[in-house]
């Protein structure tokens, strides 16, 4: 704690559990207080400015000591004073600075999208209650056997981070958690076991022609490409249309993406029709991530010819 | 068992899967600095520089236990993860070479060690016996006595290691199949 150099302030802990007991001393040695060589030494506490009582006794080579103890401290923050009083005045000559709170508590909700661009792993997740505690949040990975843990530090008290591309292991298992430390303890949140590709976030691919075909029926054929830095990845890909009064989408699913064309029929003759699309790598797990859906493309249909 | 016997094997299957599109993934990566090169220095057709390539000393792995006739599935991954390191370490010189690309041949570097250790993890994990190779490459970089044949050695080391990774890309497929 904090002295005039006559006085020291000791506490058992700087940091306690919020609504625990809270134990000081203070000892004055009055050799060393100017001012306080004579008379009766009167030690006051004061928890910020608030009068607290404690008891005073005469301490080893002619020490008084003030002990205080406060069975419930419920300040997230304060400062416990060791006063004296001094010619009708009370003089502060020591303080320490107690914290309190809880363990840190378990980040929640953790999720990751790995960032084609530049392969980046940028993860979120949900803090938790506030522990009211100084707290050091860690993005931790790890290649499934490696000991070598790399990740990221959230910035600025966010709860995401970026793992940078030359942290991270592809196409093989990692193993990613977030870690909470503050004085009273570590919390973890789950561990996902993910192979940071199955959730790249893909670009949409892009419609590129729609066409009547073949020629006087109700079908259409559809060109795309996939979007740029994914022509190594096996895609599937949906497909969804809609004339502009209709409410519902019809979905196609299944698409193999790096086939680049598709066909469908049952289409209304002469209606405009609003198509896009969305990809995602077919290889991952349930937990990647579809593209967003393409920009629209509109088509309308040609007449019905005239029969008979 | 023998690799060959492990087709049914899920995890198996799954390392061959992810690490077929990650061998397609550099095969794109090194052809896009093949067509940098090509529009920078205008070497762009191998048979071209077939003379001036006897005088040069340009690495080249060999994957003899890859190919067909002697496939053998245990020593062609490990020859997969010492070609990896030969051509991890030539990219240096296509480095020096294309300063304006330092980024993508770091990337692609990056990716070449990501699955020469996915290769080697998974040997591991089917017990077969695996080097480790330091993680500094101490071997010397060729030098050339001009540009010009630097930038022909560049050229030889991005075409070597692309028929490199196609016959790597045929025995992972060989293996899923």
């Amino acid at each position: 704690g904090g002295t005039l150099g006559c006085a020291s302030v000791a506490v058992g802990s700087p940091i306690v559990p919020l609504g625990s007991a809270v134990t000081a001393s203070c000892t004055i040695q009055r050799e060393l207080c100017r001012g306080l060589e004579q008379g009766k030494v009167r030690i006051i506490w004061m928890l910020d400015n608030k009068l607290v009582a404690g008891s005073q006794h005469q301490g080893p080579g002619g020490t008084e000591v003030s002990n205080l103890t406060l069975p419930r401290f419920n300040h997230t923050q304060a400062r416990l004073w060791c006063c004296v009083e001094w010619n009708g005045t009370k003089q502060r000559i020591g303080m320490a600075e107690i914290r309190a709170g809880y363990p840190p508590a378990k980040p929640l909700n953790l999720s990751c999208i790995l960032n084609l661009s530049d392969y980046g792993l940028t993860c979120r997740w949900e803090q938790g209650t506030d522990s009211h505690l100084p707290t050091s949040i860690v993005l931790k990975c790890a290649g499934s056997r490696a000991q070598v843990v790399t990740g990221c530090t959230p910035q600025g008290g966010h709860s995401h981070c970026t793992v940078p591309r030359r942290l991270l292991q592809l196409y093989r298992q990692m193993e990613i958690w977030v870690s909470a430390t503050n004085a009273l303890g570590t919390a973890e949140s789950e561990h996902l076991r993910i192979d940071p590709m199955d959730v790249a976030k893909l670009d949409p691919p892009t419609l590129q022609s729609i066409q009547s075909i073949p020629f006087q029926t109700d079908c259409i054929a559809l060109a795309w490409d996939v979007a740029r830095g994914t022509e190594h990845m096996e895609l599937q890909c949906e497909l969804r249309y809609r004339a502009p009064e209709d409410p519902a989408w019809v979905l196609v699913t299944g698409i193999i993406g790096r086939a680049g064309t598709a066909q469908r029929c049952g289409f209304l003759f002469g209606t405009q029709y609003h198509f896009q699309m969305r990809c995602r790598r077919s290889s991952a797990s349930a937990l990647a991530y579809w593209s967003e859906w393409s920009p629209g493309r509109n088509y309308t249909t040609h007449e019905k010819a005239p029969t008979g | 068992a023998p690799l060959t016997e492990l087709s049914g094997d899920e995890d198996f299957q799954l390392f061959l899967q992810r690490n077929l599109e990650f061998t397609r993934k550099i095969h794109g990566d090194v052809a896009a600095l093949q067509r940098v090169v090509c529009d920078t220095f205008q070497l762009c057709k191998e048979e071209e520089l077939l003379l001036v390539r006897q005088d040069l000393d340009v690495a080249q792995a060999l994957l003899e236990q890859c190919h067909k006739r002697t496939f053998q599935a245990e020593t062609c991954f490990s020859q997969i993860r010492a070609g990896l390191r030969i051509y991890h370490g030539s990219l240096a010189t296509i480095r020096d070479l294309l300063p304006g690309h330092a980024a993508l041949v770091e990337t692609l570097q990056l990716d070449m060690a990501n699955l020469s250790s996915n290769i080697q993890q998974q040997m591991e994990d089917l017990g077969l016996a695996t080097v480790t190779y330091p993680t500094e490459n101490q071997d010397p970089l060729p030098t050339f006595s001009s540009r010009f044949r630097h930038q022909v050695g560049g050229f030889f080391i991005l075409a070597n290691f692309q028929r490199f990774l196609e016959t790597a890309y045929r025995a992972l497929r060989h293996l899923a199949n």
